[in-house]
């Protein structure tokens, strides 16, 4: 089995999580990413900040962000340290990074510094809110980005705080790695390089895209406010019911019509009941009842009762799980969605595997995430062709 | 300027939202993505608004925004002249990319197996719901797939129903997925010469969608993080959200002396940065609660921008948590094109769209037009991509093969 990204290195120097886990995604189709942990800008990823996730026995998004890389720990402001680093970039494919235009500038790490050492460096930015604007220098932290987005005070039920998901800076770490990708296939063809910038503003926005299309389109206030559960426009597609024993269930049958013979079986309604025997009365005139006769259908049994039957007609609709499931699911597994793996110090542990299947050249979990500095002797031999001596005055006086 | 992916043909055989989501990325880097669909009816996301569950207004912007810069073939695919004028498609297309169930795709004889024999440097892409490696014969929609994921029992204050991520949160993520595995295989293809069969699921994306409460999850299997978390229980007080007199705002400031200094500097309350119960960031922690509630109290006095002036001044990190209004006036948002102004023919008007979330800076994207409207390049893309003679083409109308 082949990598889709052999021979292709990259240096990165990021601290964000969503920023690093976009080389951790080119490395796990096999590029070798190499992370420079400079002092300037170190690897932090504090998933405590906000004291909402206590630190588990070992650092799981650390884990995940960085494995399949090594590890070069540099001191950029030593001249030996800038000089090892512009030896590395003059054999990089791709600058990753997430430091602010400022940093960037004053430590002569911005494209036009870099592209001095490597012409047709693809110089590829994880940013907090995209290379224009009054707030191009803003943070790359994915609340500040997630507040601007517009949906945070209407995903949730009235009367209730707004939420704060975390799923937008996801949306940014792809969008960088296929931006990356794009500026490859460009470099190959024509053999110029550019920047590619993907922020966390974009990403929330498209995370949240077909609602603020609707209220582009249309410009009404009633996209402002957060809508009921019982108050949604197809009671057969979106809304949330919760079942007798506590878990919800939910449902996506947007063509009522299609689904309505087997749905109405499930719930024990009668399939020409006058009030609900088109999709019309259901959307329609009768929506609002349809959704409180719903609600009182489905409290009458426990989750695993309508999961039972949902599943056996093959229904679009599902009970609302906890993370209990997917780690017991045998297709997130078969899938490697989900890989169990023995971690050298953690022994059996579980994380996340790959979302992306590719049949010639699968992604691999070849290391697991180094620790600071693990490389960093084997880089400066094997890829910049320094000798064991003069590694030696580096580690001696600091630079490595 | 020059487009990035100019020369790559995608046959686009998709409908909804992921797999679409997945070739506008392309298209909008220069791709020639043709958006193949059934006579009449076409894409089912053309009859959005007869289904109801979101909102569409005077034009179709579900439908024309997401398939933008796109080309439409009508073709019957229900007739073995159809299946067979597609076939002699992907024989002349770098990327066959469909979100139809795998047993419907089989049905159609579009297999892998098929089209790489036909085409060997063929990408063959699908978007299932549930991954390549188990069939599961189940319709699958953003939402229901979502459920399954256990993302959404996790947000949102203890109590509360689940919350749903937003409305196609999970396609426009498994598309963007999509969009960057293609592109991985046509790199991986410039070495071998060979295609290959990707997939990029929506679960296998909504999972790792989930990555921020759902990897510690599995590194602990802690209970803790799979349930709804209150914001009055962040042991930082200094990184929350918190109700002004107008509106709510996002304070984003690490727990240390520095900080909660500035802040005890910036509030009309008698001064608290004496209070031992939060002189220190491990009693800041530990008083959490108390603290939450008399900074909410304090902060709920004063408006949304009195105290973002007032924490620029000492410099305090905080965004205005906005809504889509306000979202859809941000200059920010505008001036990095991720919102932009187009022509409808639809409507016949300018109108606001998502723009292009991925910048680059000399092969920049672009939109070009807005969706096609249904078969409009039937007759030309047979006449260029297959060099049909114009008899042959009257044949398959008559035959109903084409429209």
């Amino acid at each position: 089995m082949s990598k889709a990204l052999e021979g292709l290195v990259v240096v990165e120097s990021c601290s964000e999580f969503f920023a690093s886990l976009c080389g951790a995604m080119l490395g796990d189709f096999g590029a070798s990413v190499i992370r420079v942990d400079d002092r300037a800008n170190p690897r932090k990823i504090d998933h405590d900040r906000d004291g909402l996730h206590p630190p588990e026995r070992w650092n799981a998004l650390d884990e995940l962000a960085h494995r399949n890389k090594q590890s070069l720990a540099l001191d950029l402001g030593k001249q030996g340290g800038r000089e090892i680093f512009d030896k590395l970039i003059a054999t990089a494919d791709i600058f990753l990074t997430d430091l602010p235009f400022a940093e960037q500038e004053a430590r002569g790490l911005d494209y036009d510094g870099l592209c001095k050492l490597k012409s047709d460096i693809i110089f590829a930015r994880a940013s907090g809110f995209g290379p224009e604007g009054p707030d191009r220098d803003l943070p790359a932290i994915d609340e500040l980005a997630a507040a601007r987005t517009g949906v945070m005070p209407t995903l949730v039920q009235p009367g209730q705080p707004p939420v704060y998901t975390g799923a937008g800076q996801m949306q940014t770490t792809v969008m960088l790695a296929f931006g990356i990708m794009t500026a490859l296939h460009h470099r190959e063809e024509s053999g110029e390089g550019q920047i590619v910038d993907a922020s966390l503003l974009g990403g929330n926005m498209y995370s949240q895209s077909l609602d603020m299309q609707a209220y582009l389109a249309m410009k009404d206030d009633r996209f402002l406010e957060p809508v009921s559960r019982l108050d949604a426009g197809n009671p057969m597609s979106g809304p949330m019911y919760p079942s007798a024993d506590g878990p919800w269930v939910t449902l996506a049958m947007p063509d009522t019509d299609k689904y309505w013979p087997a749905f109405a079986e499930v719930v024990g309604l009668d399939v020409d009941d006058p009030r609900f025997d088109n999709h019309e009365k259901r959307c329609g005139e009768n929506r609002l009842e349809m959704m409180q006769v719903l609600d009182k259908l489905f409290a009458k049994h426990p989750g695993s009762h309508w999961k039972k039957l949902l599943a056996e007609k093959q229904l679009p609709a599902d009970v609302i799980e906890t993370y209990d499931y997917p780690v017991e699911d045998p297709t997130a597994k078969a899938n490697r969605y989900i890989l169990d793996i023995e971690h050298p110090s953690f022994g059996s542990i579980q994380s996340l595997g790959f979302p992306i299947y590719m049949s010639e050249s699968p992604a691999r979990l070849r290391r697991m995430a180094p620790t600071l500095g693990q490389h960093s002797a084997e880089i400066l031999q094997e890829r910049l062709g320094y000798s064991n001596s003069e590694i030696e005055i580096f580690e001696q006086d600091g630079t490595i | 300027m020059s487009k990035a992916l100019e020369g790559i043909r995608v046959l686009d055989l998709t409908q909804w939202l992921q797999g679409p989501v997945c070739a506008q990325y392309l298209a909008d880097f220069g791709a020639q993505v043709i958006h193949v669909e059934r006579p009449v009816t076409g894409d089912g996301a053309r009859g959005v608004r007869s289904i109801k569950a979101l909102p569409v207004g005077d034009w179709n912007q579900y439908f024309l925004v997401i398939n933008r810069n796109k080309k439409s073939i009508a073709i019957d695919l229900k007739k073995e002249a159809g299946r067979d004028l597609l076939c002699d498609l992907a024989a002349k297309a770098d990327v066959f990319l469909s979100n139809f169930p795998i047993d419907v795709l089989r049905g159609l004889g579009l297999t892998y197996e098929k089209l790489s024999e036909i085409n060997p440097g063929l990408i063959y892409a699908t978007n299932t719901g549930y991954g390549h490696a188990v069939e599961v014969n189940r319709p699958s929609y953003d939402i229901n797939v979502q459920a399954l994921t256990g993302i959404m029992t996790r947000q949102g204050e203890p109590g509360q129903p689940p919350i749903y991520l937003g409305m196609g949160s999970g396609d426009t993520y498994g598309g963007i997925m999509s969009a960057f595995g293609i592109l991985l295989a046509l790199h991986q293809r410039r070495r071998t010469g060979r295609g290959q069969y990707i997939d990029a699921s929506l679960y296998g994306a909504q999972l790792f969608m989930g990555a921020p409460t759902l990897q510690p999850f599995l590194a602990s299997h802690n209970p803790f993080y799979a349930r709804q978390q209150s914001r009055k229980n962040a042991r930082n007080p200094l990184w929350n959200r918190y109700q002004a007199k107008d509106k709510w705002l996002f304070l984003c400031a690490e727990n240390t002396d520095a900080n909660w200094s500035k802040l005890c500097g910036t509030l009309d309350a008698p001064d608290t940065s004496g209070d031992s119960r939060f002189s220190s960031p491990e009693s800041r922690a530990e008083n959490h609660v108390t603290l939450v509630e008399a900074l909410g109290a304090a902060i709920a006095e004063t408006s949304a921008q009195e105290w973002l002036d007032r924490w620029q001044r000492v410099g305090l990190v905080a965004s205005p948590i906005q809504n889509l209004k306000e979202l859809s006036e941000d200059p920010q948002a505008w001036q990095n094109d991720y919102l932009m102004k187009t022509h409808c023919n639809e409507v016949d008007r300018e109108v606001e769209i998502r723009g292009l979330p991925v910048t680059l800076s000399k092969t920049p994207g672009s939109v070009e037009t807005l969706g096609p409207e249904l078969g409009q390049d039937t007759e030309i893309l047979l006449m260029e991509v297959l060099e049909m003679e114009w008899d042959r083409i009257e044949e398959l109308k008559a035959e109903g093969v084409i429209p």
